[in-house]
């Protein structure tokens, strides 16, 4: 798509809800830029630039006066929307923003409802979570409000949030997320967390990883090769002598 | 509340089990049982095999639908343009005011549930009120409470 | 019975025909909504027992026919006798005795029942002379009132299924786009976009499978023409498909119809149920190779559905969020399939354009926007209803002769077009030619066809607000501009209802509907400031009356007014049951006291007050 070439001529343009990992949707229209191609007869159009095809002879302009005033006024509408976030405060400033010039959403949370956690939950197949309502009551949410059935833990949502506002919490060998509770399994070797059994189960299942993967955490497993490596090492070395 | 979970499953089972019939699914439960019962949500997930937060979503999208168990008569009172500007308003302040409930909400004995939908496309008749499936046209403010209460 | 040749379907339509033409005496009953609502269906059974009663020669119980909607909805019921073509207006269960003995047995007509023209005072019996029926031509709504839309012998006898026949056998799939592409029919929908040119694209996208749709999901308030359609003539709508389901390749259509409309829903699917068993739907139609079938979809109750991509999400079950259309529906569809979407009025007009060919039917109508429209009057105007007009004729036309005017003496302020996408225009505006390319650069739109009219009792600066409230509750809410730009509009719109607006929210509002129009996704973003900005561009004076003076001209901003009682009050009590707050008191036959400090604004005694007593200020 467009937003990956103007991103790699090093140009800069914002998006938020636009992510590697999952399909563009273009919900926070940050992205978006002027194109035009010589033979429109100067008809240009504004398009967001993480959905549009890249297209031979295409005129991109990414800074226009328009498109900076289109994207002011995103953020100025996120700032009263997410008065809270710290992300869009950041963002807003680059584009001389201090304080909305609109009326503060009552109930506002920092969510900026750009789909990036559904998204990426259809991806990993299980959908725990959806967009609820519509227009201006929509949120995100599991279904009926509610613990999610479908969550297996495995936080992609939670990491993927560019506002950070899905919160989550490992305690006491359990994980806490959409106010469901699930065990952790904890490394044989060191006792530190390494992921829900659940999400583990998944995976086990989907890809065909062996059970045993999951008894030990990362760190170790790398301690362990190393281990391994160092004693070929010292076995070659004698051999060689 | 109880559902009648064999009423329930003869219904979807009516229709393919297939994800593009969801919307069509629900409306025929809806029809059936006036509102979706959270089991009904479960078990259109399951049958149809859509993951059950997308069942919600749509539940929640469209009109149609009400997750919460509705009145004996739903009173609908037409925002359409033409209702609008003939005193829709007015009636639905009535009918607010006479039944004690805000619109969306059902009274507490179950008997009337009040509702504003945007057009029902008899705008000739200005304005519209329907009582379940009825239709009342040229409604007037102060005699909203007593047609409702008639009918 | 299976038609599978046309010249079975040409025998069939001898013997419809026929049977249809024996029926001399002709009862017409509409059941359209509206009529219904005022007791049609009583009307109906009530001829039928009485005819059976009285078993008069020539005239079975058979003659009375249940029609669609005929249109003049403000006049309901409506029964039209046949051959005479005598109209009678709200007729009630406890007139028809009385029809029966006089009109159809003795052909006396009855004057009270008769149309009165609002300014000449006479009495009219013939429909066709009625001015609200004279300036008429109707092309799609043809059949809508005429036929029961139940029966689809009916439909073939008044030459249905015709032009699907020509279609199949005399014409290549190329031939009928050309047809269509000649004749300059323009989406009916709203989009105006060329039908001719869509389906030689659809038509050109290689693939296992092209869908036909058509969009019944008649969302804009105030228009109710796909609805009459569907309900009055639903074969014109299944004939068209078919036409174009021959144009463009395809084995699967599906009709998108609101929940609202039950009996559109009803009628559709009685017609898909005939068509089939009559071969007109289903394998090889008439013998040819085409084989396709249609689906009714029930819409879920979301304005936002109404346009393609949304619609295309809901058919196949989901919800409808509007995808980028970068890659067009004609293109990538239905299950990114190539899929051909059409709004009802264009698939009932098809039959005829192929039937008649396309210089007929440019004939009528502009050479930009050929052909004729069916428009919705409603608001404050005499003649409620559907009408059917050329293309061109002007606004005041409409408004004033054939729906005459506005009523209680009340001046014109605006009408609105193009329901909540579209605009309100002025007074200034009247002479302007009704076309797809004139309503859009006066800054509203064609849309489905709905007018709202309003008079001067009418606050735009609240029907702007309105418009807006409606869409943000109808917004799909994915993209930033639609869902958040919208609501802090009608938040904007409402400070200044409320006379706490200043002239800076004025230009922040401008600014803002500039971003929505250009950042929303779709359609129904993009145009969603337009209730504000044309509201604005005609009716600024009134968007100050509210700012600088704190003064609502319309009487309806319930913070800027002031009710009070006239001479002209009789003392008749009305006003003072009506009053919520009891705010109004007096004695009977002695002009009332209104206390301003109970006074909530909210126009219960001006509603029922019939001696124009309540003055507002």
């Amino acid at each position: 798509m467009l937003l990956a070439v103007i991103r790699r001529e090093g140009v800069d343009v914002p998006a938020l809800c636009e992510h590697e990992a999952i399909e563009p949707c273009g919900s926070c229209r940050l992205c978006m830029v002027e194109i035009t191609k010589k033979e429109w007869d100067g008809w240009k159009n504004h398009v967001t630039s993480c959905l549009y095809p890249v297209e031979d002879g295409l005129i991109v302009s990414t800074h226009t006066d328009q498109v900076m005033e289109i994207r002011k006024t995103i953020l100025d509408l996120y700032m009263a929307r997410c008065p809270g976030s710290e992300v869009i405060q950041k963002m807003a400033e680059e584009y001389g923003i201090y304080k909305t010039s609109y009326i503060t959403v009552p109930d506002a949370d920092n969510c900026i409802m750009c789909y990036a956690c559904t998204r990426i939950c259809e991806v990993l197949g299980k959908s725990a979570i959806a967009a609820v309502e519509r227009g201006h009551r929509k949120v995100i949410a599991p279904p009926f409000g509610d613990v999610p059935p479908d969550c297996i833990g495995c936080l992609s949502c939670a990491h993927i949030c560019p506002t950070d506002v899905i919160k989550w919490n490992d305690e006491d060998g359990t994980r806490t997320i959409w106010k469901k509770n699930f065990e952790l399994i904890t490394c044989k070797e060191c006792g530190k967390n390494i992921i829900s059994r659940e999400f583990a189960d998944y995976i086990i299942e989907k890809r065909e990883v062996p059970a045993e993967y999951f008894e030990t955490c990362d760190d170790c497993k790398r301690a362990e090769v190393a281990r391994k490596m160092g004693s070929l090492v010292t076995r070659a070395k004698e051999v060689s002598l | 509340m109880n559902v009648d979970m064999d009423k329930l499953k003869d219904i979807i089972g009516r229709s393919p089990q297939e994800s593009n019939f969801l919307i069509a699914v629900l409306q025929d439960i809806q029809r059936e049982f006036h509102y979706l019962p959270p089991e009904a949500l479960t078990e259109t997930a399951r049958a149809l095999n859509v993951p059950l937060s997308k069942v919600y979503g749509v539940a929640t999208f469209y009109n149609a639908f009400s997750l919460d168990p509705r009145g004996e008569k739903v009173v609908r009172v037409c925002a359409g343009t033409a209702c609008h500007i003939k005193g829709a308003s007015l009636i639905l302040e009535q009918l607010e005011n006479g039944l004690g409930i805000k619109a969306g909400e059902t009274t507490e004995d179950m008997k009337y549930t009040l509702e504003v939908v945007n057009c029902v496309g008899v705008c000739a008749m200005a304005p519209v009120i329907t009582v379940n499936d009825k239709y009342y046209g040229n409604v007037r403010s102060d005699r909203v409470m007593r047609l409702v209460k008639k009918d | 019975m299976r038609i599978e040749s046309i010249d079975q379907l040409n025998q069939w339509r001898e013997k419809c025909r026929t049977e249809f033409e024996a029926q001399k005496r002709r009862i017409l009953i509409c059941l359209g909504t509206a009529c219904r609502a005022n007791g049609a269906i009583e009307v109906y059974e009530e001829f039928k027992k009485v005819l059976a009663e009285k078993n008069i020669n020539d005239v079975s119980v058979e003659a009375v026919t249940k029609t669609g909607c005929h249109g003049y909805c403000a006049l309901g019921p409506l029964v039209i006798l046949e051959p005479e073509g005598t109209f009678y207006t709200k007729v009630k269960k406890i007139n028809i005795p009385e029809i029966v003995e006089k009109t159809i047995e003795n052909g006396e007509i009855i004057q009270r029942l008769l149309y009165k023209d609002a300014n000449t005072k006479k009495r009219v019996a013939d429909y066709n002379e009625i001015p609200f029926y004279a300036r008429q031509q109707r092309i799609a709504l043809r059949n809508a009132g005429n036929i029961d839309p139940n029966q689809i012998e009916h439909y073939i006898a008044v030459g249905g299924y015709q032009g699907m026949a020509k279609a199949l056998t005399q014409m290549k799939p190329q031939e009928v786009i050309d047809e269509v592409s000649k004749s300059g029919l323009r989406g009916r929908g709203g989009g105006g976009f060329p039908t001719g040119r869509k389906w030689a694209t659809c038509a050109k996208v290689e693939s296992d499978i092209h869908y036909v749709i058509c969009n019944g999901d008649e969302g804009d308030p105030g228009a109710f023409m796909d609805r009459t359609l569907m309900g009055s003539d639903p074969h014109s709508v299944l004939e068209g498909m078919i036409i174009c389901a021959h144009a463009v390749g395809s084995i699967k259509g599906y009709i998108y119809v609101r929940e609202e409309y039950p009996l559109a829903v009803i009628n559709l699917k009685k017609a898909i149920e005939d068509a089939r068993e009559f071969g007109l739907l289903g394998d090889n139609i008439l013998g040819s190779d085409l084989c396709f079938d249609i689906q009714v979809n029930r819409g879920g109750g979301a304005f936002v559905c109404g346009e393609s991509s949304a619609l295309m999400k809901s058919v196949a079950g989901e919800i409808g969020e509007p995808r980028a259309k970068y890659i067009h529906s004609v293109v990538q569809g239905l299950y990114n399939k190539p899929t051909v979407l059409n709004n009802v009025e264009s698939f009932a007009t098809v039959p005829m354009i192929i039937e008649k060919g396309a210089d007929w039917f440019t004939s009528f109508g502009t050479p930009k926007s050929p052909g004729t429209k069916v428009f919705s009057l409603a608001g404050k105007i005499m003649n409620s209803g559907l009408v059917e007009v050329p293309m061109g004729i002007t606004l005041r036309e409409i408004i004033f002769d054939i729906g005459g005017g506005i009523p209680n003496k009340r001046k014109f302020k605006a009408v609105q077009t193009g329901g909540p996408s579209g605009g309100c225009l002025p007074a200034e505006k009247l002479d302007l030619p009704c076309d797809f390319d004139s309503l859009t650069a006066a800054g509203s739109m064609m849309g489905s066809g709905g007018m709202v009219i309003m008079d001067d009792r009418t606050c735009m600066v609240e029907i702007a607000r309105y418009f807006l409230g409606f869409l943000v509750m109808e917004s799909c809410g994915k993209c930033v501009p639609c869902r958040e730009g919208l609501y802090q509009l009608y938040q904007l719109c409402t400070k200044i209802c409320e006379g706490k607006g200043t002239e800076e929210d004025l230009e922040l509002m401008e600014k803002l509907s500039k971003t929505i129009e250009i950042g929303s996704l779709c359609g129904l973003g993009k145009s969603g400031p337009n209730p504000f900005v044309s509201t604005l561009l005609y009716f600024r004076d009134e968007y100050l009356a509210h700012i600088r003076d704190k003064k609502c001209p319309g009487g309806v901003c319930r913070n800027l007014i002031t009710f009070t009682i006239n001479d002209d009050c009789t003392g008749c009590l009305a006003c003072i049951k009506a009053c919520p707050t009891e705010a109004i008191t007096g004695e009977k036959k002695k002009k009332h006291i209104l206390d301003q400090e109970l006074c909530t604004q909210c126009g219960s005694c001006y509603a029922v007050c019939k001696f124009d007593a309540i003055d507002i200020t």
